[in-house]
Order: C-alpha cells, then sequence, then structure tokens
C-alpha cells in the first residue's frame, strides 16, 4: 500500500533513526565520555568542541545526552515489545473468541486500567531497585492493558467481516484465519500504536528518571539530565534545554510516525476529496444543448450547471452541463446508476457541497431568481422555507441525540418564528398528516426509537414543515423494505399533490420512475443523455443507454430464466472521460462518429422529449447489429 | 400465514439439501431472545435453483448462515446428502462444510483487504493441500483476466469485479451447494445483470446447487426454479416463480407482489394489501406472525399457527384463509 | 441497573485494594531496616515485626488493613507516625485544585481550539492549531514544566517557580502560585482533547443530518453548537474519564516540581522513605478517586447520548 506518508512521515523517521543511530553507536563516536568531567570549563555555553556545552562539573551535554538515549530508547522498544507480546495475544483471543474469553479479559482490564500506573511504577521501582531491566519490565506490564484494548478493537472490527466467515466456509481452521485474515489487517494499527507507546514509555521512563528513579547515576538519562539541569537553569540553561529539546524531537517523532501510520488505516475511498488548490472551472467540452430552454415564469430552472471535484487524480466533472425546468406541480425524476452524478446534481442545485476543492458554474433559477449568486444568508431562507429535501437513508438524516419533537419543531421556530408551544402543536399536526401514529408521543422520542420507515416519514414531515414549493427527494425509499417502500412513494406523492408542490426524485430504480414520474431525466458520466414525459422516453426511447438501463432489469411478468440483456464495460472515469459520446465504449450501436463527436442534446418527434445520440433510429435493433462487447474488464482505476 | 410445517418437504432421497424446523435465536439483553428462524423447512434437489425472499428481519440471511454453521442453530436438522450436518464438530464439521460455500452481499467486507486477488482464490485449494491449478480457471470463468488479475489488491476492483472473485473464491473448491446472500443487492442494475447472467451460465458449466436468497421478487424469479416467501422467522408460501406470481396464495406474498411498483400485475393497490410495520422478532405475534398486518387476520390466526400445506400441483402456503389459486378478489374467510 | 452498576464498583475496589496491597507488600526491603537502622539486632527487629502485625500472613493483614479503611483508618506511618488518613486528607485539597484547574484550563482551551479546527478543517487555522496541538500533545510534563518556570519565573520573574499558598490564607496568591503547575498539566490534556474534539466533529460535520441540517436552511452557528457539537461531545467526556489516570500521574511530578505539599509528592517522598503505609494509602486514594470519576462519567454519558440510555 504505498499510500503518501507525508514529508512529516519521513523526516520524523529520519530523526528516530538518528537518535538510534547515535545510541547504538554511541562508543564509536568522537564524543568525550559521558562521565568524564571538566572535559571543558563548566557551565559553558555551546561550542563547536561541546555542541551543547557542559555542565557544572565540566561534562560534555552532547555526550551525556546520546549516551542518555541508550536507557530512553532502549526502556521505550523494549517496553513497547514486552506489552506487545503479552497484550496483542490477549487482545487477538478476545476479540476473536468473543463471549465469555471476552468477557473475562476485558473485565481484568478495566481492573488494571484503574491502578495509577505511574504510582506504582514508582513503588515498584524504588522498592525493586532501580535498574534498567526493572524499569523496562514495569513499563511494558503498565503497557499490556492498552495493547490488549487496542488489539481486541482491531480484531473484532475484522472478526465478523464477511471475509473471515468465507475462510471458515472454506475450511480453514482459526489458526490459519488468524494468521492469513486477522494479523495482516491488525498489523497496521498495532504497528502504528507502537510507536505511539514508544512515546508513551520514553515519556514515563523520563518521568521516572526526573523523579530520581529509573537507572541510577552515573549512567545518564535523559529524565535525569533535565532534573540535574533544573539546579543551574540560572547560569546554564542550555544544559537542561539540550536534553528537554532532544526528548521532545524524539517523542513527536514517534508520535508523528505512529500516527501517519494509523491514517493509513482510516483512508476514505471517495472520490470527493477536497483537494488542496481551486483553479478555474475547466471549459465544458462544447456547447452540448441545441435546444434552447424556456425561459421565463417556471418555477425551477437549472440551466448549464456543471460541478467538479478537484482531486488528486485530477478533475472529476461529476455534473457536466445539466440543465431541466420544472414547473409547479410537476414530478422530475432523475434516473441514472451509481457515479452517474445524480446526488451530486441535487446536491449542487442546493448549495450543500462541501466547501473546498468543488467548483461550481451555471444558474439555478426559482421563479427567476439566481440561487447560485444569493448571499448565503438569503439563500438559507430559501433553503429553509422554499425547498425541501428528503435523503436516502433514514437512519442518518435524523440527530441522533435530539428528540424527534425537537429536530420536526426547529425549522418552525427559526423559520417561521413560532413560539415553542405553536411549534409543538404544529409539529405533532405534520407528523400525524405523515400517517405517524401517536404523534404527541413520538415527538418526545429519539429517532433510534422509530423503525426506518417511521423515520423516513418524520424526515418528510420536516421537509414539509415550511410548506416548501419544491421538494428534492435523493433515492427516499432505497433503504426501505419494499412494502415500507410503497407506503412511503405513496405518502410523497399524495403530500406533493396536496401541497402543489413540484418534486425532483432521484433514483435508480426505473420502475419507481415509471410509477412515479411526470419527466424523466436520465443521467450518464455527468451529463443528460435524454430527457423528456415519463411516458415518451420509456415507450419511445431514443437513447441507447437508457434502453440498456430499462432492459437490464428482471420483470416480474417474465417468464423465470429469461436471458438479461446485459451492458458490458463499466461508467467511464469521470477524472478521464472518453472522448466522444461517453456511452459509446460500451454502446451496441456506436460508429465511428460516436468515438470522436459528442452528441448534442437533439429534440425527438414528442415535444420536451430530447436525447444525445447520432444514430437513435437504431435503438430497440439490437438484434440486428453484432457487436461484441466485454464485460466488464479489470481496470486499475481506485473507487 | 406466515407458519411452520414441512408439509412441502420431498421425499429426503430426492434432495441434496434438506432443511427442517430450522430454529435461530440471538440473545437481546435483558433475557430477551430474538426470534430470528422460527422453524423454517426447505430442500433443495441437485442442479436446482431455491430463491429465498423476504424484507428485511424476516431471517433469510440468519437462516443463510446457519446452513454453514456460522453460527450452528439452535434446532432443527440440516442434512447435505443424506449427512446430518447440526451434529457435527471440529473436523468432520470442517471437511463437510466446505461442499457449502457462500456469497454474500457486501462486496467489500467479504474480501480481505490486504489480500491479493490469487490468495484470496487460492485460500481453498491452500487449505485443503489440492493444488492451485484451478485458480486461473476459475477467475477466467467469472470473467477476470487471470494475468492482470492476480496481484492486485480488492480495492483495485469495482463492486461487481469484487463480487465475480467473490465468486471465484466460492467455486474453486468445486462445492454442491452455492449459498447466494443478496449477492446482488449492493449493484447498479447493469452490473446486477451480469452477476445474475454469469451465476446462471457457471451453474449449467459446474451442475452447481444454488440458493440464491433476495429481497427483490424480480431478481429472486428470474434466477430461481422455487421460490420460498419468509416473514419474521417463518415460511409462508413455497411455489415455482411463475406460479406464485400469476396465483400468489399468502396475503403477505400478494403484498410483497403488489407492492412493487409498476409489475404489470392484476393486484389491489399494496395498501390495501398490508398495513404497518413489521413487529418485534423479540415479541412475535402469536399464532400466524403476519396477522398483525393481515387484512384478512380472523381470530383463529392469533390462536393457531398455521402450518404449510398444498393448495397446487407445485404450490404449498402456511395460511388459514389462502388466496385460493383459482379465485380473484379479495380473500374469503 | 444503578445498583448492578454499584456492585460492579465495589468489586473493581475490592480488586485494587488487595491486588495493590499485596504487590507492594511482596517488592523485596525490610521496614524494619528503615526504622531501626541497618545495625539493629534480629530480636529487635523481630519485636518490632510483632508489634507491627509483620509476622502475620499477608490475608490477614490485608483483611485488617481493609476493616480499618471501611471506618477511614488507613493505619499509621512507621516512619512519620502520622496516621495516613490524616496526611492525605491534609495533602487533597492541594491535588484537587491542582487537577480542577488544569482540566478547566485543558477543556476550556479545548473547545473553541477544536471546534475552529473542525470548522476549517484543511485550511491554515486547523492546520496551525492541529500542529501546535500535536506538539503540546508530544511535551512530556516536566519538559514544559521546566520551560514555562525558565520563561516565567527565572527570566520574567512574573510568576512564582516553587511554593505553595492556601485558599484559606489568600485567594490571590493561591491562584498564583496554581496558575502555573495549572497551565503545565493541562496543555497536554488541551491537546489530547482538541486533536479528539476536532476528529470526532469533521466526522459529524460529514453526517446526512448534517447536511440536512444545512439543507433546512439553519445557520453554520446553529448546525456547529446545537447539531454537531452534542454528538461530540460524548467521546470527549470519556476521554476525560480514562485521560484522569495520566493526569493524575502528573500531578506527582507537578507537584515534585513546583513544590507542592499535595498527595502526589507525599507518595514520592514516602516511596522514598519506605514509608509502605502511607504509600498504600495514596494508591488507593488514587484509584478509588479513578474509579470514581468514571462511574460518574459513564453516568453522565448515559444522560448525554440517549442511544446508551435506552440500550
Amino acid at each position: 500500500m504505498p499510500r503518501r506518508l507525508g514529508w512529516g512521515f519521513w523526516i520524523s523517521a529520519a530523526w528516530i533513526a538518528l537518535v538510534l543511530g547515535a545510541a547504538l553507536a554511541a562508543d564509536l563516536l568522537p564524543l568525550p565520555r559521558y562521565d568524564e568531567t571538566l572535559v571543558g570549563p563548566p557551565q559553558a555555553g555551546p561550542s563547536l568542541a561541546h555542541p551543547f556545552g557542559t555542565d557544572g562539573l565540566g561534562r560534555d551535554v552532547l555526550s551525556r545526552v546520546v549516551y542518555g538515549a541508550r536507557v530512553s530508547l532502549g526502556v521505550g522498544v523494549g517496553a513497547v515489545l514486552l506489552g506487545l507480546l503479552v497484550g496483542a495475544p490477549l487482545g487477538v483471543l478476545a476479540g476473536y473468541r468473543g463471549r465469555a474469553t471476552d468477557s473475562v479479559i476485558m473485565a481484568f482490564n478495566d481492573i488494571a486500567l484503574a491502578f495509577p500506573s505511574l504510582v506504582f511504577a514508582l513503588a515498584v521501582v524504588a522498592f525493586a531497585g532501580a535498574s534498567l531491566t526493572n524499569v523496562l519490565i514495569v513499563l511494558g506490564v503498565l503497557g499490556v492493558p492498552a495493547w490488549t484494548r487496542l488489539i481486541r478493537g482491531a480484531t473484532l472490527s475484522f472478526a465478523g467481516r464477511e471475509f473471515v466467515i468465507a475462510a471458515r466456509a472454506l475450511g480453514a481452521r482459526d489458526r490459519r484465519i488468524l494468521l492469513r485474515e486477522i494479523t495482516p489487517n491488525v498489523a497496521v494499527p498495532a504497528a502504528s500504536y507502537a510507536f505511539i507507546g514508544m512515546a508513551i514509555a520514553v515519556v514515563a521512563e523520563g518521568s521516572l528518571a526526573f523523579l530520581g528513579l529509573s537507572v541510577q547515576a552515573p549512567t545518564p538519562t535523559w529524565g535525569g539530565l533535565i532534573n540535574e539541569g533544573r539546579a543551574v537553569m540560572d547560569n546554564a540553561p542550555f544544559v537542561v534545554l539540550a536534553p528537554s529539546l532532544v526528548m521532545f524531537l524524539t517523542v513527536l517523532s514517534f508520535n508523528v510516525v505512529g500516527d501517519r501510520l494509523r491514517a493509513l488505516t482510516d483512508v476514505r475511498q471517495s472520490g470527493l476529496e477536497p483537494g488542496r488548490r481551486a483553479p478555474a472551472l475547466a471549459p465544458a467540452a462544447g456547447s452540448r444543448t441545441t435546444v434552447v430552454e424556456r425561459a421565463g415564469d417556471a418555477l425551477l430552472q437549472v440551466r448549464d450547471l456543471r460541478t467538479h471535484f478537484v482531486t488528486g487524480r485530477g478533475v472529476v466533472r461529476a455534473v457536466d452541463g445539466v440543465s431541466f425546468t420544472l414547473e409547479r406541480g410537476r414530478t422530475l425524476a432523475v434516473v441514472g446508476e451509481s457515479g452517474s452524478g445524480k446526488t451530486v446534481l441535487i446536491r449542487s442545485v442546493l448549495g450543500l457541497l462541501p466547501g473546498a476543492g468543488v467548483l461550481r458554474d451555471g444558474e439555478v433559477l426559482l421563479e427567476g431568481r439566481d440561487l447560485t449568486t444569493l448571499p448565503p444568508k438569503e439563500l438559507r431562507g430559501v433553503l429553509g422555507t422554499r425547498l425541501a429535501t428528503v435523503f436516502q437513508d433514514p437512519m442518518t438524516a435524523l440527530n441522533p441525540v435530539r428528540t424527534v419533537g425537537t429536530q420536526v419543531m426547529e425549522p418552525l421556530r427559526v423559520h417561521l418564528g413560532m413560539k415553542r408551544r405553536q411549534a409543538r402543536a404544529a409539529a405533532a399536526e405534520l407528523l400525524s398528516s405523515v400517517g405517524i401514529p401517536e404523534p404527541a408521543r413520538v415527538l418526545r422520542r429519539y429517532p433510534h426509537q422509530l423503525s426506518g420507515g417511521m423515520r423516513q416519514r418524520v424526515t418528510i414531515a420536516m421537509a414539509l414543515s415550511c410548506g416548501p414549493d419544491v421538494l428534492f427527494a435523493d433515492e427516499p425509499t432505497t433503504a426501505l423494505d419494499v412494502t415500507i417502500q410503497d407506503q412511503v412513494l405513496r405518502l410523497i406523492h399524495r403530500q406533493r399533490q396536496e401541497h402543489d408542490m413540484a418534486m425532483v426524485l432521484v433514483s435508480h430504480d426505473l420502475a419507481v420512475v415509471a410509477q412515479w414520474a411526470d419527466e424523466v431525466l436520465v443521467m450518464y458520466a455527468g451529463r443528460v443523455v435524454e430527457r423528456g414525459p415519463a411516458e415518451a422516453l420509456f415507450e419511445r426511447t431514443r437513447m441507447p443507454y437508457t434502453e440498456a438501463l430499462l432492459r437490464a432489469v428482471p420483470r416480474l411478468a417474465d417468464p423465470a430464466h429469461q436471458p438479461l440483456r446485459l451492458l458490458g464495460g463499466r461508467p467511464p472515469d469521470l477524472a478521464n472521460p472518453p472522448s466522444g459520446c461517453a456511452f459509446s465504449p460500451r454502446c451496441p450501436y456506436a460508429r465511428e462518429r460516436c468515438g470522436t463527436e459528442a452528441p448534442p442534446l437533439a429534440e425527438a418527434e414528442t415535444p420536451g422529449h430530447l436525447y444525445a445520440c447520432w444514430y437513435p433510429e437504431l435503438v430497440g435493433r439490437e438484434r440486428e447489429i453484432d457487436r461484441e462487447i466485454d464485460t466488464e474488464g479489470v481496470d486499475t482505476r481506485g473507487r | 400465514m406466515a407458519g411452520s410445517g414441512s408439509a412441502h418437504l420431498r421425499a429426503p432421497e430426492e434432495v441434496l439439501l434438506r432443511v427442517e424446523d430450522l430454529v435461530v435465536e440471538f440473545p437481546a439483553g435483558r433475557g430477551r431472545r430474538v426470534h430470528a428462524v422460527s422453524g423454517v423447512s426447505f430442500d433443495v434437489a441437485r442442479g436446482e435453483t431455491l430463491g429465498i425472499v423476504g424484507e428485511s428481519g424476516c431471517g433469510k440471511s440468519t437462516a443463510a448462515r446457519a446452513l454453514m454453521q456460522l453460527p450452528a442453530p439452535l434446532g432443527g436438522s440440516i442434512r447435505l446428502d443424506g449427512v446430518e450436518l447440526t451434529g457435527l464438530r471440529g473436523e468432520t464439521l470442517r471437511r463437510t462444510r466446505r461442499r457449502l460455500q457462500m456469497i454474500f452481499q457486501d462486496p467489500i467486507s467479504s474480501l480481505n483487504p490486504r489480500r491479493r486477488v490469487r490468495d484470496i482464490v487460492a485460500e481453498g485449494p491452500r487449505v485443503w493441500g489440492t493444488g492451485e491449478d484451478r485458480v486461473d480457471e476459475m477467475l477466467e470463468a467469472v470473467g477476470l483476466d487471470p494475468a492482470t488479475a492476480s496481484d492486485r489488491r480488492p480495492h483495485e476492483f469495482s463492486g461487481g469485479q469484487c463480487q465475480r472473485i467473490s465468486i471465484a473464491r466460492a467455486l474453486v473448491l468445486d462445492p454442491e451447494v452455492v449459498i447466494c446472500d443478496e449477492p446482488v443487492s449492493a449493484l447498479d442494475v447493469s452490473v446486477q445483470a451480469q452477476i445474475l447472467s454469469l451465476l446462471e451460465e457457471l451453474k449449467k458449466r459446474y451442475g452447481l446447487t444454488l440458493v440464491f436468497i433476495a429481497h427483490d421478487l424480480a431478481v429472486v424469479k428470474n434466477i430461481s426454479d422455487r421460490v420460498l416467501v419468509m416473514y419474521l422467522g417463518k415460511t409462508c408460501e413455497l411455489a415455482s416463480g411463475d406460479t406464485l406470481v400469476r396465483r400468489p396464495a399468502h396475503p403477505y406474498t400478494r403484498a410483497l407482489l403488489a407492492s412493487v411498483p409498476r409489475s404489470g400485475l392484476d393486484l389491489p393497490p399494496a395498501d390495501r394489501l398490508i398495513s404497518g410495520e413489521p413487529p418485534s422478532p423479540v415479541t412475535p405475534p402469536s399464532g400466524c406472525r403476519f396477522r398483525t398486518r393481515c387484512p384478512a387476520a380472523a381470530p383463529r390466526c392469533a390462536a393457531e399457527e398455521p402450518l404449510m400445506r398444498r393448495i397446487g400441483p407445485d404450490q404449498w402456503v402456511a395460511c388459514h384463509h389462502p388466496q385460493a389459486p383459482t379465485q380473484q378478489g379479495p380473500p374469503v374467510s | 441497573m444503578i445498583l448492578l452498576r454499584l456492585v460492579r464498583l465495589l468489586v473493581v475496589l475490592l480488586v485494587v485494594t488487595f491486588l495493590s496491597y499485596v504487590l507492594l507488600n511482596l517488592l523485596p526491603g525490610d521496614p524494619t531496616t528503615q526504622i531501626l537502622g541497618l545495625s539493629a539486632s534480629e530480636e529487635a527487629r523481630a519485636q518490632l515485626r510483632a508489634e507491627l502485625s509483620l509476622d502475620q500472613p499477608l490475608t490477614v493483614r490485608y483483611l485488617g488493613w481493609l476493616g480499618g479503611l471501611v471506618t477511614g483508618d488507613l493505619g499509621t506511618s512507621y516512619i512519620t507516625s502520622v496516621p495516613v488518613a490524616e496526611a492525605l486528607a491534609e495533602r487533597l485539597p492541594v491535588t484537587l485544585e491542582l487537577l480542577v484547574a488544569a482540566q478547566l484550563i485543558a477543556l476550556g482551551l479545548a473547545v473553541p481550539v477544536g471546534v475552529a479546527a473542525a470548522r476549517r478543517a484543511g485550511r491554515t487555522l486547523d492546520q496551525v492549531l492541529t500542529t501546535l496541538s500535536f506538539g503540546l500533545l508530544s511535551t512530556p510534563v516536566f519538559v514544559l514544566g521546566v520551560v514555562l518556570i525558565l520563561i516565567f519565573a527565572v527570566k520574567l520573574q512574573v510568576l512564582p517557580a516553587t511554593g505553595w499558598t492556601p485558599i484559606s490564607l489568600d485567594l490571590g496568591w493561591n491562584l498564583t502560585s496554581v496558575l502555573l503547575p495549572a497551565v503545565t498539566l493541562g496543555c497536554g490534556q488541551m491537546a489530547v482533547y482538541a486533536r479528539l474534539l476536532r476528529t470526532d466533529l469533521i466526522a459529524t460535520l460529514q453526517e446526512d443530518y448534517i447536511t440536512l441540517a444545512r439543507a433546512r436552511g439553519l445557520s453554520p452557528r446553529r448546525i456547529l453548537w446545537r447539531h454537531a457539537l452534542r454528538p461530540s461531545a460524548i467521546s470527549l467526556v470519556t476521554a476525560v474519564g480514562l485521560n484522569l489516570g495520566a493526569l493524575i500521574g502528573g500531578t506527582v511530578i507537578i507537584e515534585t516540581l513546583f513544590g507542592l505539599p499535595g498527595v502526589g509528592r507525599l507518595i514520592v517522598d514516602s516511596i522514598f522513605s519506605r514509608d509502605y503505609l502511607t504509600v498504600q494509602g495514596g494508591v488507593v486514594l488514587i484509584s478509588v478517586g479513578y474509579v470514581l470519576v468514571n462511574f460518574a462519567v459513564d453516568l453522565v454519558y448515559a444522560a448525554v447520548d440517549p442511544r446508551i440510555r435506552h440500550a
């Protein structure tokens, strides 16, 4: 996994290597011995001969710091190894076996954590003798509970994964599963914690030494040096500052290395990572719309909206020149597969994109007023009252630590200025209007106490609370069971009619779209490839991609084992889209022109039915065309 | 309605996998238990595909894992080719279990992110020391190029490709039964179609027996020979896909079908066939578990659990008031 | 539920006191040597052992000590002849004041720093704050203490380097004497809390419910303080409890470094003078404090997070 670790990591690693190397080779270095007095004048400042100066007895501070590193690093490495050797097996056992084993180990662990470790270390070292071995053993043992906890957590998060179940199904024994499946995954967090643990151990050893309870004089230790240096702080601050600085840098380096290693494990695999710079928006690939949008009185009009993300791989053209018009009382469905840009389109229209690394261009007109140029405060007023949103997953759509009542009442109070009592009554009414039984009781509940279907009803109630003009529903039922999906879609449809709203319904499910939408917009690779009245679009499909989507879905009325029409290939990389029509590499009808020239949106015979295809007359005649398309080829694009 | 019974099972010698009265429960804290699967029976003949359909919480995935003894069920019998799996321990279990393999829903967590594709697919042969000659063959069979795919790790592949790798891993040991637990639910429709036809093709080529679990009736019907409908840990109806869609007898099956938008079926709107939300599996309703949402529920449904019984040549239903196969309109009670 | 937790609490306390008693007593070193000196005769030693009940089995001694503990008697130091409970009670206010002041400084700084960094995640302010707190996190308390003394006491001479004025004597002087130690102790904790809060807030700010709150036209300020901070505060509360151990370890150093007459200093002094009973009393006091605070944290946790309350 050669992911970027960052320059901080390498500098820190280099420092650790330097200190470690110096400590190991201390005897070979051209340094005075650490205990040799009067190698220079006492308390002399840094000089060429003594870069860190000399202490009160005229000893070379650099030499003492280098030899002190032996104790510090030795204890750091030793204590971590000891903690790892004892803690890791316990953690793996607890995490993998679970149940009783886990309970027993973790109960002991909790008790161990209750001991004041530093105080305990002090007592043990004081009474048992302040030798390197004793310090190492005590600090190592005291580190065991943290190791156990960490390794258990990591093991637990992988032991339940499907690949472990699959390995057991293949007949792998526990030992093999632990070795091949669990260990590689636990290794990275363990390596990360090893460095953090070394930082902790170095500090702890320093603390003991500072109190005079680590390895005894004349052997120098960093903590001991700092403690000694305090006495001459007034006249020779470098005596205390030199070991302090070295110790700080070493601890910092351990922490940085550990932190960067940990960052390896939680890399987000999203293409939306905000980049550092935001150059000007790349020009659109030619003016794509030949059909002029009707201007003027439409409720919502989106003109040539483009949204690009600046990522490490280049500029991702998530939405690239989308236009549509929505009239009051109509439902527009946005259809496409994942990565087609439909969700980004909605968030872009609403101005809900992450801040950095996002480029947006185009117009969003609500009754003629361009929302993209509104100041934030005014935009918020519009968002709260005239545009409303429902998302896919009802489980994450509500704040888990606030009651349903607080959340439903909030827009009423913020935007409509209602008093608490009035808002509560209105909220109860809203809940009952979306079919929630006992609304007064539900208002006092927390989201986790409601089922998925009920939560989605609550989010719908919240969306409707300020009487919006347009409802944006992004896959509102995808996370719900079919019977609940039907209930929720009926509810949304009824509410749309009752309130005379317009709706933008985003969905991947063509059957849902066919049943509920008046108009349909099909997206592919961030662009509109077909758009028009639902009936015309489904019955007289002009764009091969729309056709392929329709044919790929098994239908209930078809006999069992009916072969499905396959759409080969996979959606293009939006950072590097193919030339010409973006669908051409997968299109069964594609000809030479498709690969070189992007088709504009053209109007079909039905008014308002637009499509982007050079050869629409071929659609529906795939049997006459004999063109093989590979199924998904291997490609290296990270997801 | 949603009940138990084993009248729909065929003679043991006719089937490859026979599951009888399967029970799976989990502790739910404070001494309560989740009744995930409560007395479910089904069987699969060699070369057949059994589809299991139901909504979340119906116990279909739990039942699938119980088949693999991961974890072992609380009760019931699971016979693979006459061998009882439930009592097996240790080596014998390990040896027998490999004849069953599984494909999961989540293409990401199905594959160990730290291992190469080749190691993932070759894990089975390595465990059994059977040589790795089949690995390339399997990768090719699922549509991946062994030369370019072998040394990559899962994160370099799309969801559909990960699912192909999972299939290759499952098939490399030449299993008799492959249990597919929602294998296409996380995929886009175009990729879903690819995986479905791949499964059909591999089934023919390797003579597989499939248990295919999904929540999407159309998908299940497309790939299955027989379809079992489950609700809240119980069986509702078993029939061939075509019969199930043309003459659904169980009120829950009818509600499921009616909930599919634009199905083109002649059914009343779904909101007249089902109401409310599923009850908690911790405190399931007495008698028929579907009665709390069923428009035709009668006092008998609360008192007595319906058992699976035959109502047509290839149709069994667990309901006191099934929709008569020839009738149309609301069920007579 | 509470009752069950109380029982668990008692069990933990029993185990902790027993283990620490046994461990401290098993360590090499003979208290009679400390009291009578190396030259004392074997008879004198034996007599002293009998007097101090050192000749009895360990468990018997532990039970006796435990019996005393229930009545608030932690024994009397062999060395100073001061009852341990009395010595601890005298020192406790100093340590408590130091701990509370350090926590207040840490939390008081961590919340604004964490929030400011999370709000502008990835921008310059965030990078500066993150780097600074990482640096603080990596500075051992005694290093930080020495540097602060060097700056404020030695060079600027605005704060005392050592010494302690009790609150009862003079509030102003008391605050002056606790300021530097509390800042030293609190800085590292501040860094821990701020980093935690930042990470947690960034994750929370990416949740759907935050995007939806934005879609509802709520102001960034309202979203941050009413919607995002509370879920994130939950992990902060846990961290406060779990970090108490580290903080207590810090007081031992700080009290030594700044010459404060607190429990930590008492324990260090007692360790050097082999005053077993006082060390034992101190260890138990700290363990009990740690366990009780974490018990309280659990309760707060349940109060802040409804998901736990109803689980």
